[in-house]
């Protein structure tokens, strides 16, 4: 039976933030099951279908050229997860050789196992969006949420052994210091690593949250220092 | 019809020769009077100005004096003041159709008006000069300058191509002084702090913080006889002998010391800082490691360069210490711009890895690094905004007394590739035909700026180039015979896309046309070199302002042809041309695929390219852009690259934020300036001019995630 690829409705062919360390490629798939206020990649999210989808094929070709420089591809979204055809595209790009990592917000434990089961995956990088209380996390995520599948997804990679970052964007009207305190404990620090961002207005899914505003520097560095 | 003088510059210079060592006091005031009372009042001296100013005759001249004695006796006038009895007299002068003796009696000067005006306006020409009385006073003076120049150091022709856009000559207000110089600290380590005239002469350096005093105050004599940029030769190598006596808290404090002393500089000159670059290597260079070197006091220390690589990376480490924690509200340094040479040697020095970390590191915090490539056999000493000067066997001789070592372009002239292309309507002869024709006439104008500059340096250590004409070491300190004269051009792109229909970045064809282009003008420039005798060697021009002058002349001179291509915003006037060979700043363009393609251009380009890799708010990370740097080394062939992060400084509350915004982060206040990479250099958005204003608001910035 044949699975369709993920829709790839965004390529950028060099990224010097995305992956630690590294030179990476970054495709995005279109569609997602989270409406995170602050979310940039609205477009993903919202609308997919008016974005032109970039053919698989087209993509390999690309990469094929940049073979010298680029230290891997990383899967971005929207939410990769929810693609039936993701681990059929993953293996086509290891196929060539391609060392890849995975932006997920967690919500498909199954998915992730059968990635990492299948040594699909040698980064993986997690949204967790505030502590996991019910009714915090679908404020950060804009809707129902599972906690137990996103717990799962936690203990999933924290048990891995393959390198992998748990990261949170905060912001002043969803987060304060007690949670990035509670958030900071729920992991085992000598085998995860965490990383704080912190909320930019510029663009976001939920047009009120532009009004909205970031940590100012100063606490920000705080926030980031208490996790260290 | 009066008498028709071919006017030359040649002519001119031979006729105000002999008045040169008269005091010129004289000649610019010589009557004021008052109401009916004529005190001073001397017609005769109306004849003896025309006499040797101008070749009329002298019953011509006496008939103009008597002239104007009359209309001054008939008229109201209250108060007769020299320039106005030249500008009765110029007035006269065309009345008879004695244009070009008009022309050399003509005064120089500037329109009350305007003076006001620029007392209180802030000149954006050259986002360097800040705003106050040494610059106003620096403005006024290139004006002057640069009336003169066009009036009587270079002939009509060349004059009007610059007037109208052709061509442009660059810094032409610094008419009488050299463009760039670049050299080695040897030469005040060795000689001592010696200048000419000076009130007092040291002896050379015995301590470290003693050569940085004397290597400021060298630069800033340098930067009050260049027009440009003063740039020193592997300074930290250099540095090496002065070091074994501090420990790192010592070397670290001199680095901080340097950075600031430079960066600080913009007390002297104009108000303006020191364009000053440092040229940094991991490695010793292989053309210095068996030079013996000079230690304190002058004296050589008995061992050779190459037994102080540790020295020279202890104190290359310091100063990028210090560039990353940049200036005290977090703001990057502006100067002086650090230009790290990645060579084969780098790759087989020990700890390099480290080091290209650290540099990266500073490059993604503070954006200072220039990451100069000299690949294969090439040594090259950069400076300026990309200029570099490869080294000849000669200089490489040079290298083994490196005080001998200095380089100098002395003009740089600039081709408008756009309006070629309007002219050519799609013909392709005719296109090169007219880009021959141009580089000839940039030719010309560097051959006239070399006569007038050799004139000066005639008048040796009397003359007013008496710092270029000293000889401590047997030779003068400008090397006239060895200048180079550099050649720029702008707006490759846009010529392209006129003559072909697509830019730089649409197709492999328009690339190819672009590197047919700029090979012609290689070939052009080594020809005119070899029958005249003179180094022409392509440079990207750095175009701060020509980008835009360019644009605005040919949407007033060429509309219908310009209005399609000129870039930027045309309602509020910000319009520019893309700069040199490079790319259009907004193309949607993977980073590796810019110098890449960008890199194509730059083997062509002998006097040095860069690309930029526009940042904006993204801080990269240090192993991912080391990375990347090594590549660039390995498998493309770009000369230069840097990376522009973006900042916003808040006048309010005084703190560093990334990125540009309109709203300090830390306060809120909206007082706030950007600050990010102009051309070649740091400095405040405020002080930009518009067409650059318009290129930063369409600089790809790598995050257009969606539409490539």
């Amino acid at each position: 039976m044949s699975v369709d690829l993920p829709q790839i409705k965004g390529f950028l062919e060099t990224s010097f933030i995305d992956w630690p360390g590294k030179l990476c490629a970054i495709l995005f798939v279109g569609g997602c099951n989270f409406r995170c206020p602050f979310c940039h990649n609205h477009p993903l999210v919202l609308a997919p279908e008016g974005l032109e989808t970039i053919p698989f094929a087209e993509i390999m070709g690309r990469l094929a050229t940049r073979k010298n420089w680029l230290a891997g591809v990383c899967i971005s979204g929207g939410e990769p997860t929810l693609s039936p055809g993701l681990p059929v595209m993953i293996a086509k790009l290891k196929a060539e050789g391609w060392a890849i990592k995975l932006d997920t917000n967690g919500s498909r434990p199954e998915m992730l196992a059968q990635l990492l089961a299948n040594n699909l995956l040698d980064m993986v990088a997690m949204d967790v969006k505030t502590v996991l209380v019910q009714d915090k996390y679908e404020r950060c995520a804009g809707g129902p949420v599972d906690l137990g599948a996103i717990q799962k997804s936690i203990d999933l990679l924290s048990n891995s052994d393959i390198p992998h970052e748990f990261r949170m964007t905060i912001a002043p009207g969803l987060h304060t210091e007690e949670d990035i305190v509670v958030w900071n404990h729920q992991f085992d620090r000598s085998r995860s690593s965490l990383t704080l961002q912190n909320f930019n207005p510029l663009t976001t899914l939920d047009v009120r949250f532009e009004k909205e505003k970031g940590f100012v520097p100063e606490i920000f560095s705080r926030l980031v220092g208490m996790i260290a | 019809m009066g008498v028709v003088m071919p006017l030359n510059a040649e002519t001119v210079q031979a006729r105000t020769q002999r008045v040169v060592n008269e005091d010129s006091t004289d000649i610019a005031l010589f009557v004021r009077s008052s109401q009916d009372d004529m005190t001073g009042w001397n017609r005769q001296r109306i004849v003896d100005a025309l006499l040797r100013e101008t070749f009329i005759d002298r019953d011509t001249a006496e008939k103009i004096s008597r002239d104007i004695e009359v209309t001054i006796q008939a008229g109201k006038v209250k108060t007769i003041t020299g320039p106005l009895i030249r500008e009765m007299v110029n007035a006269k002068l065309l009345e008879m159709g004695l244009e070009e003796a008009r022309r050399m009696h003509t005064r120089l000067g500037v329109p009350l008006y305007d003076v006001d005006q620029l007392l209180v306006q802030h000149n954006k020409e050259n986002a360097n000069v800040p705003h106050g009385p040494e610059a106003t006073n620096l403005t006024l003076a290139e004006g002057i300058k640069k009336e003169y120049a066009l009036l009587h150091v270079f002939t009509p022709d060349v004059a009007d191509a610059h007037l109208s856009g052709d061509l442009h000559l660059h810094d032409l207000g610094f008419i009488d002084r050299p463009y760039c110089s670049g050299q080695s600290l040897e030469y005040i380590k060795k000689f001592g702090l010696n200048l000419p005239h000076a009130l007092s002469m040291a002896k050379p350096a015995k301590h470290a913080e003693v050569l940085l005093a004397h290597m400021v105050k060298f630069a800033a004599s340098l930067q009050s006889h260049f027009a440009g940029a003063i740039g020193w030769d592997a300074i930290n190598l250099f540095y090496a002998p002065y070091l074994e006596e501090l420990d790192d808290d010592g070397v670290k404090q001199l680095a901080q010391m340097m950075i600031y002393e430079f960066s600080q500089q913009a007390v002297a000159r104009g108000g303006q800082a020191i364009f000053s670059d440092v040229n940094i290597y991991w490695e010793v260079p292989k053309h210095f490691v068996d030079v013996p070197a000079i230690g304190p006091g002058g004296v050589y220390t008995g061992k050779t360069y190459g037994e102080y690589e540790k020295q020279a990376q202890r104190f290359a480490w310091a100063l990028f210490e210090v560039y990353k924690e940049g200036d005290a509200a977090g703001r990057p340094f502006f100067f002086p711009k650090p230009l790290v040479h990645i060579t084969e040697k780098f790759f087989k020095t020990d700890g390099h890895l480290e080091f290209l970390h650290h540099i990266c590191e500073v490059a993604s915090v503070k954006g200072n690094t220039y990451f100069v490539f000299d690949r294969g056999d090439t040594a090259k000493i950069s400076e300026c905004c990309r200029l570099s000067f490869k080294l000849e066997a000669s200089d490489l001789e040079d290298a083994k007394q490196p005080w001998k070592m200095r380089y100098s372009a002395l003009q740089n002239v600039t081709i408008n590739l756009p309006r070629l292309a309007f002219k050519a309507k799609g013909d392709d002869t005719k296109l090169f035909a007219l880009l021959t024709e141009k580089i000839q006439l940039a030719a010309k104008a560097h051959e006239q700026k070399k006569k007038f500059i050799e004139r000066l340096m005639s008048l040796g250590k009397g003359g007013p180039l008496s710092l270029l004409a000293m000889d401590l070491d047997g030779e003068p300190y400008l090397k006239l015979h060895r200048c180079s004269y550099l050649i720029g051009m702008v707006g490759l792109n846009e010529l392209i896309r006129v003559h072909l229909g697509q830019e730089l970045h649409d197709s492999d064809a328009s690339i190819k046309f672009g590197l047919k282009v700029i090979a012609h003008m290689n070939i052009v420039c080594n020809k005119l070199a070899e029958s005249l005798d003179m180094k022409f060697v392509l440079e990207q021009t750095p175009a701060e302002s020509t980008a835009f002058r360019f644009a605005k002349l040919d949407l007033a001179h060429f509309s219908t042809e310009a209005e399609k291509v000129v870039l930027g915003n045309r309602e509020k006037g910000e319009v520019y041309y893309s700069n040199s060979t490079l790319f259009n700043v907004g193309a949607t363009m993977s980073p590796i695929a810019r110098v890449e393609k960008e890199g194509l251009f730059h083997p062509l380009i002998e006097a040095g390219s860069i690309t930029h890799i526009w940042l904006g708010e993204a801080q990269p990370d240090k192993e991912a852009l080391a990375g990347f740097v090594i590549n660039v080394f390995k498998y493309t062939q770009n000369d230069q690259i840097a990376f522009s992060p973006e900042f916003t400084a808040c006048l309010a509350c005084g703190k560093t934020s990334r990125g540009l915004s309109e709203i300090c982060p830390y306060c809120q206040s909206k007082d706030v300036d950007g600050i990010t990479r102009i051309t070649g250099y740091f400095t405040k958005i405020s002080s930009w001019n518009k067409g650059k204003l318009g290129e930063l608001h369409d600089r790809y910035r790598n995050v257009d995630r969606f539409n490539n």
